[in-house]
């Protein structure tokens, strides 16, 4: 599977492509690999996350977004990012690196189309966020004790239905009568949606596919942390 | 507008809502929520002799950003989403070709199948004693004692139209009256002297077209076939737009139930009128129709089956007076609606089991009505089992590029030449394939061909995605295969994202090449990998590994290609001898209800006994959904092609995907 290369005779940089290429591809193996030879050469777990996964996984959102990549190439890069995340995380945790921000999705109530609202899940945590899918169907009250629970920056929402995506405003409402509105950056997204109707429920910002979804919350918890 | 129509409007309607009024239909899917761009509208500038008005884009309502981004992006800034634009003084609107909603070719027909007519409503003729003074038992006691004695017909009730008739009746013919009964429980009709003709209407309530079926209840014979486009489809195209504007409007209900009522009224008024009978002798009715559908006709709230967990009001059989749904036919008629199987299963898959029977068969059979939603039936003798799945209008031509209806100018027909990769293809209307075209050029030198392409429809696009894929030039994984370079290739600068030039710009009727897009490849593909993975879970749950049969339903299904769709991997694998096309089944099932009231308890059985899978809640769904997104499927084969992906040009290996750099051994 590796003959060709041989990752001790690469440089740093070059390994770091080499792990965007391989998640392009979905090569889970191939990327434990690299991590572990980037660790063994004393580079941070930060720079290893942000330089090599988290700046394939951008590659991979714009080829999406673009229709070059689909469903199941990124279903498998995002597997592959995953195994790279869980060698990463517990080092992470210990070296202290900076969290980026802790993200509550699902899809609203309802609803029960989840595929396109874990793409995004998958994307947000290949950009680095922590991610707590809630899955499909949530009420308000749902969504309402997972951003409580895990403290989250930002409430992600889907709705595939254009009978179902009203309910995203009763979710908002209850966030506002609980008063923790402004605490937090409310992002939505679903086929029948669009800026109009984002503006119209009082939500931050709608977002068109995975790949502006991720652009959206960078931007938003840069603005955030810069407050 | 092309139609020379116009009419005063009230102001800040919107262009949309202005045209329906004058009776032309704008084409929309989205319902009015500026999401989808069918509905662009040309606003002709300056004055007008002709009209004596002066039209400009000043007076509609400014666009709001989103019709600025969606018509910047779509390339013409100048155009108007009609949904939006509120009128506010004179205009002049031109309706583009693309933006019509035309009528469709799809036109229902009904096979011809064995029925024993057994229909609910039933004549009795019978002489009934006079009246005599001193006898106060009443006409209607009469006529009770005449049914009882001369034909066993006990506990009777009358309706109150026939009531008002009775005595008038029973005195024209010398007290012998014909009395309709129905289901031998109330008589509701009565007719003077011995009269042998009933009639029913059988309509099966589709979202995009209403057919209806009037026949001779004694014969069987179907006397007339009329079909309509739903009204509806002004409205919303796909069922969720409907139910959404049920719930945004508070006329939204009545507005959709008027529609429809007044449109079967006209299926009534048409057919009858063929038949030359009048609608008032029409005495029975069977509606089919989705569960919105009928929902929506029974003037029942389809606001619960617009989300989880789709609670149906009623999922039973149900007769009801047809005069209180507003139906015009006999005054005392009552109309039968079949039942429904599960929130998004409706009496029309009931009526296609109904006519097709393949539960009564011994063999693994998969019935398939493919439409928005396509409705998906896995029975053998011992088992039923059905779900739906959302393949969205893709197969209807939606959220496809060039997509378009079947309507004349559609391309239907698509080959590929494997070696030198170029197309040719046949529109609806014309016989002839594209590439003989040429004779006929200078025929009609002044004017457009009539064959010329406007886009392609559902049948167009399944095949010309199978034919890209058995020439090469998309991948497995659906990709553009960046090797292929010829004339009808267009590829971006990068050489990332491919189209493929299904008809050239002297070809289209726009006089703009019909594109085929990555984005619609990968519609296709989601489309078509909803319908195959609910058709797996389905094999998954009864635990079968192979289908002895498939049958298509619905008129889409008659277009379908057999072929075509297995390489496409649309239906799981099955002898291509096996696969088929049955045409507007629900019609047929209707008309069988109609005929024989057996069936109806019949109907009932089926849908208490056949086990209803919500796909999307299955742990499976996603493995199988993301695997059948491959071309034909990334695991499952297909030995029934009889070797046709082999023997073609498919690339069955997808070189590694890497977009700068290739690990080779250099490196």
């Amino acid at each position: 599977m590796n003959d060709e290369i041989n990752l001790k005779e690469m440089g740093n940089e070059d390994i770091l492509e080499l792990m965007q290429e391989d998640l392009y591809d979905g090569y889970a193996d191939e990327i434990i690999e690299s991590i572990k030879e980037l660790l063994s050469r004393q580079i941070p777990p930060y720079d290893i996350l942000i330089k090599g996964l988290v700046a394939g996984m951008e590659v991979v959102g714009i080829d999406f977004r673009d229709g070059v990549l689909f469903v199941p190439e990124v279903l498998m890069a995002a597997k592959a990012m995953k195994s790279g995340m869980d060698l990463l995380r517990p080092l992470l945790a210990e070296t202290g690196a900076p969290i980026k921000g802790t993200v509550v999705i699902g899809t609203v109530k309802g609803d029960i189309h989840d595929i396109g609202k874990n793409l995004v899940a998958m994307m947000l945590e290949g950009a680095g966020f922590d991610v707590v899918n809630l899955g499909i169907n949530v009420s308000a009250d749902d969504f309402i004790a997972a951003i409580e629970q895990h403290n989250a920056d930002i409430l992600g929402m889907s709705a595939l239905l254009t009978t179902t995506m009203v309910y995203m405003r009763t979710v908002i409402n209850a966030l506002k009568d609980k008063g923790i509105r402004d605490d937090i950056i409310v992002l939505v997204g679903g086929a029948p949606l669009n800026d109009d109707f984002a503006e119209d429920i009082k939500a931050d910002a709608y977002c068109r596919d995975a790949a502006i979804a991720v652009e959206t919350a960078n931007k938003f918890m840069e603005l955030r942390k810069g407050k | 507008m092309p139609s020379g129509r116009r009419e005063q409007v009230e102001d800040g309607q919107t262009v949309m809502d202005a045209a329906r009024k004058v009776g032309v239909e704008i084409e929309s899917l989205c319902g009015g929520r500026q999401s989808c761009h069918k509905c662009r509208v040309i606003v002709e500038e300056g004055h007008f002799d002709k009209h004596a008005i002066s039209s400009s884009s000043k007076h509609l309502s400014s666009p709001t950003n989103n019709e600025i981004t969606l018509l910047k992006k779509l390339g013409t800034p100048e155009q108007r989403l009609s949904c939006d634009a509120q009128i506010h003084g004179d205009l002049l609107i031109t309706i583009p070709e693309s933006s019509q909603a035309k009528k469709q070719i799809i036109r229902k027909k009904v096979t011809n199948r064995d029925v024993v007519i057994d229909p609910v409503i039933k004549q009795y003729y019978v002489t009934v004693r006079d009246a005599q003074l001193g006898v106060h038992r009443g006409d209607w006691g009469r006529l009770q004692d005449a049914l009882e004695t001369q034909w066993d017909l006990v506990d009777l009730s009358i309706d109150i139209h026939a009531l008002r008739k009775l005595q008038a009746a029973l005195r024209t013919e010398n007290w012998s009256v014909t009395a309709i009964v129905w289901n031998n429980r109330e008589v509701i009709d009565v007719q003077p002297g011995h009269k042998d003709s009933m009639y029913g209407l059988a309509v099966d309530v589709g979202s995009t077209t209403v057919a209806g079926y009037l026949c001779d209840l004694q014969s069987g014979n179907i006397l007339a076939t009329e079909a309509l486009m739903n009204p509806q489809v002004s409205y919303g195209e796909d069922l969720m737009s409907r139910i959404s504007f049920v719930i945004n409007r508070a006329d939204g209900l009545h507005l959709m139930n008027t529609a429809i009522i007044d449109s079967i009224n006209e299926l009534a008024n048409r057919t009858a009128k063929l038949a030359r009978i009048h609608p008032r002798r029409i005495h029975d009715i069977v509606l089919v129709g989705n569960t919105t559908m009928t929902h929506i006709f029974l003037g029942i709230n389809p606001r619960e089956i617009g989300g989880a967990p789709f609670a149906l009001a009623n999922r039973d059989a149900i007769d009801i007076k047809a005069r209180d749904l507003g139906l015009r036919l006999n005054p005392g008629a009552y109309a039968h609606v079949l039942p429904s199987q599960a929130g998004h299963v409706g009496a029309d898959n009931v009526a296609v089991l109904v006519a097709e029977q393949p539960q009564c068969l011994d063999s693994i059979i998969l019935t398939v009505d493919i439409g928005t939603n396509a409705e998906i039936v896995l029975t053998s003798s011992k088992w039923m089992f059905s779900a739906s799945s959302p393949t969205g209008p893709a197969f209807e031509g939606g959220q496809i590029t060039s997509g378009m209806r079947a309507a004349p100018g559609a391309i239907e027909r698509v080959r590929i030449d494997p070696k030198t990769k170029l197309p040719r293809f046949r529109v609806i209307g014309e016989s002839c394939w594209s590439d003989q075209w040429q004779h006929r050029d200078n025929e009609c030198a002044d004017t457009k061909p009539s064959h010329l392409a406007s886009g392609i429809c559902g049948s167009g696009i399944i095949e010309a995605v199978a034919e890209l894929f058995l020439a090469g030039i998309l991948f497995p994984d659906g990709k553009f295969n960046p090797d292929i370079d010829c004339n009808a290739m267009y590829w971006d600068q990068e050489k990332r994202k491919g189209a493929y030039i299904l008809a050239t710009e002297d070809q289209s009727f726009s006089g703009n090449p019909i594109l085929i897009t990555q984005q619609d490849i990968r519609n296709i593909q989601l489309a078509k990998a909803a319908l195959y993975a609910g058709a797996k879970l389905l094999m998954m749950r009864a635990k079968v590994e192979h289908l002895d049969q498939v049958i298509l339903a619905g008129a889409f299904g008659s277009y379908i290609d057999p072929k075509h769709a297995m390489v496409l991997g649309l239906i799981p694998d099955c002898k291509i001898e096996n696969v088929h096309a049955v045409g507007n089944a629900a019609g047929d099932g209707a008309r069988i209800a109609l005929l024989n009231r057996q069936k109806r308890a019949h109907a009932q059985d089926i849908a208490e006994q056949i086990s209803y899978i919500e796909t999307a809640l299955d742990p499976d769904f996603q493995t199988e959904f993301v695997s059948a997104m491959h071309l034909p499927h990334q695991y499952d084969s297909f030995h029934n092609l009889g070797g046709i992906l082999e023997n073609s040009a498919v690339v069955t290996k997808v070189p590694r995907r890497t977009r700068r750099r290739r690990r080779t051994a250099n490196n």
